[in-house]
């Protein structure tokens, strides 16, 4: 990352230089203009070639835009809209919520494009505080409305120390060709018991990108869930720190692809302090000439000993001309560590097939059995039923769709 | 009640149920069957005895539409109907069941959905409409009962974990519950003690009836004590080299299959 030189811009990088310039952003503008969206010689984007991607920005978002209807709906939930970047109504929060709105962006500083551009360009933030047992489930309704625009919009999610919640955030939209780039900054307090979860479900002529940012304390047991099923473009990136001892952490995600559709989910996990302990759990499907990417990156401090990580990728590939690229590391500086990591990839296993069709189901439904029940292992690892089902549904929708 | 019931068009009563003519199949380079000839009859049960590697399971295998073999020459009919030009799903349409020796493990698919599924395919295939939950859960609980299968094993993913004996129930399960016109028991026996082999035989022979015919293969006399054959094939290097009463089994249990492989040997 340290090419110094002046990189001939692509009409992408021009048009969000100058985005970023407009918002007085210019520290950003200019780290863009020397060096550029990332190329595959960037490691973190090596099978996402930005450069090469994106080839043209939509306007920045403009606010005011109202918002349809929710894209999947959770019966009881509390939902709350933020509209191309612009948080609305907050209505009247559930006991044990608390919800505000911050100006600005709630990443953590990091050098990351994407990162860069959301520190840069959300308008404004929603804070949400979590304390007790919160039987509701919270809903975090990203919107991206109207003509095709650039929305950036950005999250704070505390959960207080013994406090028990779920936050699902979903990303959607009106039919057109957005640039969607979402952050959340969700902290776990010591003893909490947590699931947060992404969906993109936005128009699939859209680029969504996501940036998640977890810090868990000692003793939490935090449970993450990101689903790619909306944008032809898509990246979810997950920052995951474990910051006290005890806590522990499973990690899941499915990139759902469609032919001619890219996406990617990069995961960067860190055992920072001792006895923590994660799994991670990706599954890829991918049809037609889909690509799907995960990156699972895991590090273990010098001083974080006990840790124990297991982490597993399963492709499953629905053509020929299918792409599922993963890519492990590990980088582990403790001694007394047990980390692990492992992938499958294939097609769907005949002799099941055969068995299936052997009782006289059809060869298009028992596929469509099988992918279910390959999908179905994350969607039910998220335990809160109305959710389950909610997910159950975006599946189903995946799988309804032609090839 | 009967679910599932099978029944194809008109056909004459001198048609047979079977009809396998000078079968030879082949797998990539190796003929395994050798021009099988057989014909079963409604309402018959036929055995098919022989040593491992004879070709008995790629036979099964071959008529309920496995990939991976290829037919160089011959032809099975069902019916007078071509069977082999059917996809698995058709052929079990059409009345083929085979309870398979090594029943498949398939994760993450429950046992009760995949049962409903199945049961619902060949009722679509039929033209009739799906069957309501209290009517699926009724032929359940009727078939799963007389086999002595816990309702829990069917909560539990498509034969995950289960035992040698639960598979083999299961699969008699399925073949209760789909009343299949021509089934073909694979080495149904094998894995089984005593008392599972009693109660995989009874639900055998519960389904034993005058419109259906069944296969059953085996290299044991034994489960012919519990299933009683009408007829018995004796199978050796992919073809058919004796066929007898059922007391062939017998004879074969004292003499042994080398006897049947020198004086048959082409």
């Amino acid at each position: 990352m340290n090419i110094q030189t002046p990189v001939r811009l692509s009409a992408a990088e021009e048009a969000l230089v100058s985005q970023l310039e407009s918002t007085g952003a210019t520290d950003a503008a200019e780290r863009l203009r020397v060096i550029g969206l990332p190329t595959r010689r960037v490691e973190s984007y090596h099978y996402t070639d930005l450069k090469t991607l994106l080839s043209a920005v939509p306007p920045l978002a403009r606010q005011g835009a109202g918002a349809g209807a929710p894209a999947i709906d959770i019966p009881g939930a509390y939902r709350i809209v933020i509209a191309n970047g612009e948080v609305q109504n907050t209505g009247t929060a559930p006991n044990g919520v608390i919800v505000s709105k911050v100006a600005g962006a709630t990443l953590t500083t990091r050098d990351d494009v994407l990162v860069r551009l959301n520190a840069a360009l959300v308008p404004e933030s929603v804070s949400i505080e979590l304390a007790g047992d919160v039987e509701t489930v919270v809903h975090i309704d990203r919107r991206m409305e109207g003509e095709a625009a650039h929305v950036h919009s950005g999250a704070k999610i505390a959960f207080a120390p013994g406090s028990k919640a779920t936050v699902i955030e979903t990303v959607s939209g009106s039919d057109a060709g957005h640039m969607g780039n979402a952050g959340s900054y969700v902290s776990v307090g010591e003893n909490a018991e947590v699931t947060h979860i992404l969906v993109d479900l936005s128009a699939s002529q859209a680029t969504h990108f996501a940036s998640l940012e977890y810090r868990l304390s000692a003793g939490a047991k935090f449970k993450s869930v990101v689903i790619n099923a909306g944008a032809d473009l898509a990246r979810a990136q997950i920052f995951a720190e474990f910051t006290g001892e005890g806590a522990h952490g499973d990690f899941y995600g499915l990139n759902l692809v469609n032919d001619g559709q890219h996406k990617d989910i990069t995961l960067d996990v860190t055992h920072g302090v001792a006895h923590t302990t994660s799994t991670e759990l990706y599954k890829q499907i991918a049809r037609g000439r889909g690509k799907a990417v995960f990156q699972g990156r895991i590090n273990v401090a010098q001083d974080a000993q006990k840790t124990d990580a297991k982490m597993m990728m399963q492709g499953l590939m629905l053509s020929d001309e299918a792409e599922i690229l993963t890519k492990p590391e590990l980088e582990i500086f403790a001694d007394d560590v047990v980390c692990g990591h492992g992938a499958t990839c294939g097609d769907l296993d005949e002799s099941w097939l055969f068995y299936l069709m052997s009782r006289g189901i059809s060869r298009t439904d028992a596929e469509t059995m099988l992918i279910r029940a390959f999908l179905e292992e994350v969607v039910e690892a998220v335990g809160e039923e109305h959710v389950i089902e909610a997910l159950g549904g975006v599946v189903e929708g995946w799988l309804g769709k032609a090839g | 009640m009967k679910y599932g019931a099978a029944s194809g068009p008109e056909t004459k009563m001198t048609t047979p149920l079977l009809e396998i003519r000078n079968l030879h199949v082949r797998v990539e380079d190796n003929e395994i069957l050798k021009g099988v000839n057989l014909t079963i009859d409604r309402g018959q049960v036929h055995a098919i005895m022989g040593r491992n590697g004879s070709g008995k399971s790629t036979l099964s295998y071959v008529l309920a539409g496995k990939e991976d073999y290829e037919v160089t020459e011959g032809e099975v009919l069902l019916d007078g109907e071509n069977l082999l030009e059917m996809e698995p799903d058709e052929r079990a349409a059409a009345g083929v069941f085979l309870a398979f020796q090594y029943p498949i493990e398939i994760p993450g698919v429950a046992t009760l959905t995949f049962l409903k599924a199945a049961m619902n395919a060949q009722r679509k295939a039929r033209g009739e409409g799906e069957l309501s939950t209290p009517e699926f859960m009724k032929a359940i609980k009727d078939a799963s009962g007389l086999l002595d299968i816990k309702q829990d094993m069917l909560r539990r993913p498509l034969n995950v974990g289960f035992s040698g004996g639960e598979k083999k129930r299961a699969e008699i399960l399925q073949m209760a519950l789909l009343q299949p016109k021509l089934a073909i028991l694979d080495e149904t026996d094998s894995g089984l003690d005593i008392d599972a082999l009693k109660v995989v035989s009874e639900g055998v022979n519960r389904l034993r009836s005058d419109d259906r015919a069944m296969l059953v293969i085996t290299h044991y006399q034994r489960l012919l004590n519990h299933i009683v054959p009408d007829v018995v094939h004796v199978f050796s290097n992919g073809r058919v080299v004796e066929t007898g009463g059922k007391e062939l089994a017998l004879e074969l249990e004292a003499k042994g299959y080398a006897d049947f492989d020198e004086s048959h040997a082409a």
